[in-house]
């Protein structure tokens, strides 16, 4: 569960050096290896009338991101890391998924999706497509100037929510082998309130009292690892009180356990998740179950 | 029997560069497109000369690799690169630092873009 090899994918001008900069601290857990991910989008340099397919523009933007990123590139080096790059044309979800595979990525780091409202009606974001794709943990990263809170480091204070998913427990796994990097970590439970047992005081009290029992031997695990751990339990709708808990714990990022559920599903019921990773201001990580689960 | 070159470089336009110059001076170029691939090719064919990029997908450390497996030591490499020579060196010396092992520098380092003339008279030099 380390993060040995990290995949950051950038169109520029919504990732920039300063996101990677700002994850070097995983260098004190695992990071050795960053590989980054360019992908020129096919539309870019499509066939035009009278003018065919446009292989300047193409080699312009090639030759633009391979600047850029052997600059990036020198900085990495000097700290003794190694770097792979992919420039390439596709599209950019399954490039990217392919570039995770040939690589053997542990993390893959991407900007939050600036497609418009009808591109995101018709087609979704390629966020959300990545989250469903992904059997990687897949980093939604959000540049200071898109939020109000300042994150120098993100996998300082994470804020870590937990539903008992399979995702979510891995998580945990994934949390713990970065007790390098972690200074606290904040845990989460939302009780729905449709979930809650009864109208009583009393049984919301139990309900409450529940999961916190569940969430304490969960810190217990994160202090045996050598990492500070507090745990909260929240009553409402999960994606409004995860934010209000990041607040709360003024945490650096959002942890959460993603699920493998079919597009038509979140497409109509919408997913957690996915709504915190393409609306929250906190950069959100995202662990899938493992293959099968 | 002409001496075998091998290009390792993700660039295919750079590939065609330095396969061309090859063939024009009497070697046998052979080609890989990443780290990976050049490794493999590097332990099936053994070449005399290996002319290496530095910025690769998959296995990007093969400079590193080369110089320090005791079967590949010996074998010659030109960097071809756009990372500038200086910070490849000082990057070596940090990859020591943390990895233990010396790594020792490449026989050549040329900085892209480079001329024909400049590769055909650096490949002489190195392979005699």
């Amino acid at each position: 569960m380390d993060i040995k090899k990290l995949l950051f994918v950038t169109k520029f001008e919504e990732l920039g050096f300063d996101a990677l900069r700002s994850l070097l601290s995983l260098r004190n857990s695992a990071l050795e290896h960053v590989v980054f991910v360019n992908v020129i989008e096919r539309d870019r340099v499509a066939m035009r009338r009278g003018k065919g397919y446009q292989k300047d523009e193409e080699i312009r933007l090639r030759e633009a991101a391979n600047i850029r990123f052997i600059d990036w590139s020198e900085t990495l080096f000097e700290e003794g890391m190694e770097v792979g790059v992919y420039i390439v044309v596709g599209s950019l979800v399954p490039e990217v998924i392919e570039a995770t595979q040939k690589e053997d990525a542990d993390l893959i780091v991407i900007g939050r999706s600036h497609k418009g409202v009808l591109e995101h009606l018709y087609s979704g974001s390629d966020v959300t497509e990545l989250l469903r794709r992904a059997w990687t943990p897949v980093l939604v990263y959000k540049q200071l100037s898109e939020t109000t809170i300042s994150v120098e480091e993100p996998f300082e204070r994470p804020l870590l929510a937990i539903d008992w998913s399979p995702g979510s427990l891995r998580a945990v796994e994934y949390i713990k082998a970065l007790k390098d990097t972690v200074q606290e970590v904040h845990l989460v439970h939302v009780a729905d309130e449709k979930e809650l047992k009864g109208p009583s005081a009393m049984a919301i009290q139990k309900t409450r009292k529940e999961a916190r029992n569940k969430l304490e031997e969960i810190c217990d695990k994160f202090a045996a690892a050598g990492i500070k751990a507090r745990e909260h339990v929240y009553i409402g709708d999960p994606d409004d009180e995860i934010e209000k808990a990041a607040r709360d714990c003024q945490a650096s990022m959002i942890v959460l356990g993603s699920s493998a559920k079919a597009a038509w599903v979140e497409k109509f019921l919408g997913s957690t998740p996915r709504k915190i990773a393409e609306e929250s201001i906190y950069p959100t990580l995202l662990i899938p179950p493992e293959k099968g689960e | 029997m002409s001496k075998k070159v091998l290009v390792v470089d993700d660039d295919p336009d750079v590939r065609l560069f330095s396969v061309t110059v090859l063939e024009e001076n009497g070697y046998t170029p052979l080609e890989a497109e990443d780290g990976e691939s050049g490794l493999k090719m590097i332990k099936a064919e053994k070449p005399d000369l290996i002319i290496l990029d530095v910025l690769m997908p998959r296995q990007s450390g093969v400079h590193r690799e080369l110089k320090t497996a005791k079967a590949l030591k010996d074998l010659k490499v030109i960097i071809l690169s756009g990372i500038a020579k200086k910070t490849f060196l000082r990057s070596q010396k940090a990859l020591t630092e943390f990895g233990g092992a010396e790594i020792p520098e490449p026989e050549i380092y040329l900085e892209k873009p480079v001329e024909p003339d400049e590769l055909a008279a650096v490949i002489k030099k190195v392979l005699g």
